[in-house]
């Protein structure tokens, strides 16, 4: 007789040990799938002078590989509207106030960087990493990205091998002209509903 | 169909924090309720819900192409001219669709009825997909319930299977995700598809709808000003279309889920436009838009905005008297009516079916309670059997 119901659910999956609501990122590990040819070396480092002490003839381009992540780093980090939720995320002590247009913030700070094609001819790929000291987080000493991506192995694990598509890249934008064009219509109908399931707008 | 009582899990609650299912309480309510649940025969689902789901869904196909080529129906269905365009375009291209939910009255012997279709951002999907998926099985496993239980739902299977193909349609294996702030429900159910997209070997990256940003190369930005090429939305067109980003719409040239031409489907018009093509269908109630039709001075009707989220602005309407069952903000686009279909009452709940399709399939159904008879305003999610 057929099943009317999924077969098999893999559970591990879904089990979140961490509250969705603070999160602004979402979870997922990167793909370790597809040809193993096409992936790069990339290497996380703690310090600027972990990264030279591996290219002690290339000083200059671990110094451009920090300084590129900490820009990333004060761009792309997750945000958080409290203190509270960003330390629920990353841990006691581990975030810092950051004020930008008016809006004040609370955002990680940045455990290390990850480095790939230093010594390329091509583009050198650099890019801020985090980990977090929660219990309560699935983040909790893994690498993680500044969109949510975990890292397989817990923070002991420096060498990565990272599919191209990682640093695909996309239509250009240089810069983003406007934001808040969409959600207004949530502002102006959601007075309505009082006692009632009022928050969400799907059916 | 029955409703049986039956003993809860008793660690149900701490499983919901381990697996993150947080909205089970709302409002103060209870949502999830596991203290009963419905039992339906095997013919039942398949003859009664199952076939009609996928005839109906064909219906609402054959009416999309129907409002697509003709102006007087896209204007009946309030879709801003300057849209048009691009939903002709996204229906031309059969841009893919994932999901839907069709609301159906149902009472274990009569044809359904359709109520809604909630084409464009149907929630409820956790719950339904997983979490009364993962009831079954431990009650089953507990003995609770016979082993051949089985359930009408393969919507997690389904839907993972669909990212597969959408992501071999537009060669893509990252897709953003995008909700409204401050509503743990569609957070819920974004963060679920998503994980669905990630069995699927998506990439997936979370942005709320709020900060989704304009680049100066006219696509959408999230919040790295990273470009959003490809994007589930869990926020209605109705609003996309006409919010300050509308206009930039076409130009950026995003694909969507739901795509484009599911705004009309998810529209109350789309009753009316039913009725008049397929008028008397067995799974059909008779609709009329409000400003066309006197039918409602006899008998019992319901007054639905053409454009309406969470049973808002509605009426009822008997022998010409209109009795308000809900404020809302809606309905400056006009109203429909619907003939009255009362839901069945089981111990004093009136119990409405989600239908589910993906894609085109049907995969599956939730089952939910409500003490009022119209309004399904702090309803009960229940989970069902198949015995």
């Amino acid at each position: 007789m057929t099943r009317k119901r999924s077969k098999t659910i893999n559970l591990a999956t879904m089990r979140k040990a961490f509250a969705l609501k603070p999160l602004a990122v979402g979870v997922t590990a990167i793909m370790a799938s597809g040809c193993a040819d096409d992936r790069q070396d990339a290497k996380i480092y703690t310090s600027l002078e972990a990264c030279k002490t591996d290219y002690p003839d290339a000083v200059q381009k671990c110094e451009t590989a920090y300084e590129t992540a900490l820009e990333e780093s004060a761009r792309t980090s997750p945000r958080f509207n409290s203190e509270h939720d960003c330390e629920y995320e990353f841990g006691a002590n581990q975030c810092q106030q950051v004020s930008n247009n008016g809006h004040s913030f609370f955002m990680p700070f940045m455990t290390g960087y990850m480095v790939s094609r230093l010594l390329s001819p091509g583009p050198m790929y650099s890019q801020p990493i985090y980990t977090s000291y929660s219990p309560y987080s699935s983040f909790r000493s893994r690498w993680v990205t500044a969109d949510g991506h975990v890292f397989s192995g817990d923070i002991g694990k420096r060498n990565y091998k990272v599919s191209p598509s990682t640093f695909k890249a996309k239509p250009t934008v240089t810069r983003t002209v406007s934001r808040g064009g969409f959600g207004s219509s949530v502002r102006a109908k959601s007075s309505w509903g009082s006692s009632s399931r009022s928050g969400g707008w799907g059916g | 169909m029955f409703r049986i009582p039956v003993s809860p899990r008793s660690d149900w609650q701490q499983q919901a924090a381990e697996f993150g299912f947080h909205f089970h309480t709302m409002y103060g309510e209870p949502y999830w309720d596991e203290s009963a649940y419905y039992q339906f025969s095997l013919a039942q689902i398949e003859n009664h819900i199952e076939d009609p789901t996928a005839q109906l869904h064909q219906m609402c196909l054959e009416a999309v192409d129907k409002i697509i080529n003709d102006e007087q129906w896209l204007r009946r269905f309030c879709i801003p001219q300057e849209h048009w365009d691009m939903i002709y375009h996204s229906w031309q291209e059969r841009a893919p669709s994932l999901y839907s939910r069709l609301d159906l009255v149902y009472d274990g012997k009569n044809p359904v009825k359709l109520l809604e279709n909630n084409a464009d951002t149907p929630t409820s999907l956790y719950e339904s997909g997983f979490w009364q998926w993962l009831w079954l099985e431990q009650q089953v496993d507990k003995q609770v319930l016979p082993r051949h239980s089985d359930q009408f739902n393969s919507l997690q299977e389904k839907l993972i299977q669909r990212f597969t193909e959408i992501g071999r349609h537009y060669s893509i294996d990252q897709m953003h995700f995008t909700c409204c702030k401050d509503t743990e429900e569609d957070r819920g159910t974004v963060q679920y598809l998503q994980d669905c997209a990630t069995a699927a070997g998506f990439q997936t990256d979370f942005i709320f709808v709020e900060d989704i940003g304009l680049g100066d190369t006219g696509v959408f930005t999230d919040l790295r000003d990273a470009p959003i090429t490809d994007c589930f939305k869990l926020y209605p067109w109705e609003f996309m279309l006409r919010e300050s980003f509308g206009s930039a719409l076409y130009e950026a040239n995003t694909h969507w889920l739901e795509p484009p031409w599911k705004a009309l489907l998810s529209n109350k018009a789309l009753l009316p436009l039913l009725w008049e093509m397929f008028p008397n269908h067995p799974n059909l109630l008779p609709a009329y838009f409000a400003d066309s039709t006197t039918r409602y001075n006899t008998g019992k009707w319901i007054k639905k905005p053409i454009f309406s989220r969470e049973g808002a602005n509605i009426s009822m309407l008997e022998n010409g008297e209109e009795t308000r069952l809900s404020d809302g903000p809606y309905g400056e686009e006009g109203y429909i009516v619907q003939a009255f279909h009362p839901l069945p009452v089981f111990e004093n709940n009136h119990t409405l079916i989600g239908s589910w399709l993906v894609d085109d399939m049907p995969a599956g159904i939730s089952v939910r309670e409500d003490n009022a008879a119209v309004t399904q305003d702090l309803s009960r999610y229940l989970p069902h059997i198949i015995a």
